[in-house]
This record gives structure tokens, C-alpha cells and sequence, in this order.
């Protein structure tokens, strides 16, 4: 039988649980880590549902990922429900979230977005081709477009990591969300207090995410090499390193 | 906004909420800015985190003016004035512990040099220097 058998469902609660324990009880970052990486494919099955909206699938299940770290981290042991049950309204209000708080990107023309599809791509080429980061105006003369179309793409795929991660309370229907409340002046003082060091707002992010910042903040390596690196585009790159600083920004502010 | 236009420095003000709803706006003026100094990509997404991730710890009320003078293949920009509260000491601390990430070290990667002005009332201007890379 598969692992998704009914002894194989409560065989796989019962790990989870003890990975909970280990986390919450004996504070074992290492347990954390486990659960993460158990319940992705749940992320991946959930993001797939809001794919071809006008969003990458890769982005989606990063902001699902969000979801799930904090159904991990707020979960409370004492209940009597599974993991996956209590995480998937999580992973799915942080998607939904996600894009009601992008709502103004989406109704932007069709054209930009297709533009902006088409210019991870075209950065690559012409970087290779040209042997050197490409300007706006090169990347618009090879799309057949004006620079101002192009820096509107851009601002398309950009918009995400300012406008949602870092934004205050954005609607009313989960105002216990504690990343989404920003503000007041004690805020303002811890706010000082912490900026110096987004150290242990590090160790919340995926593995892949703490290497690109490491990669790009230690060692200094530009967003080409970490691309060929990682095997992503350098728009990518540029995209997950902001969206990790705005998320680590974000969970200091908890 | 202004421009000298025929003179070997070119200079652009803006003033803006630092409101994040102007952050979209304020990175389109950047682009542009970058685009017209012929910055590539990269140098243009660096330019634009640093500003970013500045407003990002500088709260969200009240206004404050970017100035950018375009010179040499250089953007140089000053953001201010911004409400001091260890600002200014942050961005001091680049050497942090090993695994941290301060606003300082994220700055000195994606800026060339930036540093601090005093400003009226305790306040501060923060100064960012980005040079483009050289193109054959």
C-alpha cells in the first residue's frame, strides 16, 4: 500500500507529532527543518491550484512555503488535529493573500505581463551574448519594445516583496496575522533596536534562499554567477533575494 | 523633478510618502534614473534594493526626497532627511557575526559606498554611490 494508505496517513501523523514535540518542547531547530521539508509537497499540490493566474508556479509555492512555516511555528500541540490539517488554510490564505495584495499587478495589461515572462529570459541571453549585465535599453531593443515598457515589466515581477512582505495590515479577514502588523511607536524602537542583525530571521528561511544570500552578501558574488550557480534565471535570483530580505524583515517585526 | 541638461552632472529630485504604496513609483524613477546612466541590469536592481531595503527600516510616515546627480557612469543618490532612531549606528556595523545579515553588509554589496549626513533636527541624510559597470 502507498504511504497514503490509512495507516500510512496516521503512521505519518505520528512522525509529525513527534517532530512538533521536538520542535516546540525541546526546541529543536533541526525538527523544524524536517517538518518543512515533509509538507512541501502539500505547498506544491496547493500552489498548483492558483497556477496560470498571471503568477510563476516557483513563486506561488514560495509564498506557500511562508504559509506553511507559520502554521509549523504557531501550531499548539495540546490539539488534537494533524499537521497538514491546520496547515493548509494557512498555506492557502498566504497564496490568496499574495495575490490580493499583487491585485493591481494583475490588472495590469496583458502585454506587460507577457513582457515581463519573456525578459527573465532575455536577460540571460543578452548577458551571455553581450558579456555583461544588459541595460534597459539593450534588453528593449531585443524584445522589440521602449525602455519604459520594459521598467514597467519589471516593476511587475518587483512589486510582490515591497507591497505584500513588507506592508502593514492589508485587509480585515486575518488581523491576527502577525506579519502583516507593522507599526506603533514600541514597533518603531524594536525596529532600531534590530535592524543591526536579520541574523535569526535567516535561519527561518529555506535552505536554498540563506545560500543565495549568503552567496550574494559573504561572498559578494553577482547575481550572474549565483544564477549559473543555483540554475536559475538572474531575474530569479533578483527576485528571491528581495523577497528573502523582505522576509526576514518581516518576521523581526512578529 | 529637474534636470540640468548639457552640464557633466545631471541632477533629479524627487519628493515622496515614504508610504510603501510609493515604493513602485520611487523604483520606476530608479530604473529610469539607472537606465539613463546606462547602468546594466544588475547594477539597476542593486541601486534599487539598496533603496529599498533603506525605506524598509525607516518607517512608513511622513515624506522624505531623493536626489540622484548622474555623473561619469555614477549614480549618486541622497535619501532624507529620515528620522534618525540608530540608523546611523546600523549602518555603521558592517562587520556583524558570522550568519547575521545587517542593512549595513546588505548596502555594501549592492553599493559601491554609501555613508551619513546630518540633517536638521537630529534627522539624517543617508548617501548611496552606485557605479555602473564599464562597457567595452
Amino acid at each position: 500500500m502507498s504511504d497514503y494508505s490509512q495507516a500510512g496517513r496516521a503512521a505519518r501523523q505520528r512522525e509529525d507529532r513527534e517532530l512538533l514535540r521536538r520542535y516546540h518542547v525541546d526546541g529543536d531547530p533541526s525538527a523544524r527543518e524536517r517538518l518543512i521539508a515533509r509538507h512541501l509537497p502539500l505547498v506544491r499540490s496547493l500552489a498548483r491550484r492558483y497556477a496560470g493566474r498571471g503568477e510563476p508556479l516557483e513563486d506561488i509555492e514560495q509564498v506557500g512555503s511562508i504559509g506553511l512555516i507559520k502554521a509549523i511555528d504557531r501550531f499548539d500541540i495540546e490539539r488534537e488535529v494533524s499537521l497538514a490539517t491546520y496547515a493548509t488554510p494557512n498555506i492557502v490564505g498566504e497564496i490568496k493573500r499574495h495575490f490580493r495584495d499583487k491585485g493591481w499587478a494583475i490588472r495590469v495589461p496583458r502585454s506587460l505581463q507577457e513582457l515581463n515572462a519573456k525578459m527573465s529570459g532575455a536577460i540571460d541571453d543578452l548577458t551571455a551574448r553581450l558579456g555583461h549585465s544588459p541595460s534597459v535599453g539593450e534588453i528593449a531593443q531585443s524584445l522589440g519594445t521602449t525602455n519604459e515598457e520594459v521598467l514597467e515589466a519589471l516593476e511587475v515581477g518587483t512589486a510582490y516583496t515591497a507591497l505584500s512582505l513588507d506592508a502593514g495590515p492589508a485587509g480585515s479577514d486575518d488581523d491576527s496575522d502577525p506579519m502583516e502588523t507593522i507599526g506603533g511607536e514600541d514597533a518603531e524602537f524594536d525596529r532600531s533596536e534590530d535592524r543591526a542583525t536579520l541574523g535569526p530571521a535567516l535561519a527561518q528561511l529555506p535552505a536554498r534562499e540563506r545560500e543565495i544570500l549568503r552567496m550574494r552578501f559573504e561572498e559578494g558574488l553577482p547575481q550572474t554567477q549565483i544564477a549559473e550557480r543555483v540554475g536559475l534565471s538572474q531575474m530569479h535570483v533578483s527576485r528571491l533575494i528581495r523577497r528573502s530580505l523582505a522576509t526576514m524583515r518581516a518576521e523581526l517585526d512578529e | 523633478m529637474s534636470a540640468d541638461p548639457g552640464r557633466d552632472v545631471d541632477r533629479v529630485e524627487i519628493e515622496a510618502p515614504l508610504d510603501l504604496a510609493f515604493q513602485g513609483v520611487v523604483r520606476l524613477v530608479v530604473g529610469g534614473i539607472a537606465e539613463q546612466a546606462n547602468f546594466g541590469f544588475e547594477a539597476m536592481d542593486d541601486l534599487q534594493l539598496a533603496i529599498e531595503r533603506l525605506l524598509a527600516e525607516t518607517g512608513s510616515d511622513g515624506r522624505v526626497k531623493f536626489s540622484f546627480e548622474l555623473s561619469d557612469g555614477a549614480v549618486r543618490t541622497r535619501i532624507g532627511p529620515l528620522r534618525e532612531s540608530g540608523l546611523a549606528a546600523a549602518l555603521q556595523e558592517t562587520d556583524g557575526d558570522a550568519g547575521t545579515l545587517s542593512l549595513a553588509r546588505i548596502l555594501s554589496a549592492v553599493v559601491d559606498s554609501f555613508g551619513v549626513e546630518p540633517a536638521t533636527d537630529g534627522q539624517i541624510v543617508v548617501r548611496l554611490e552606485k557605479l555602473g559597470t564599464p562597457r567595452p
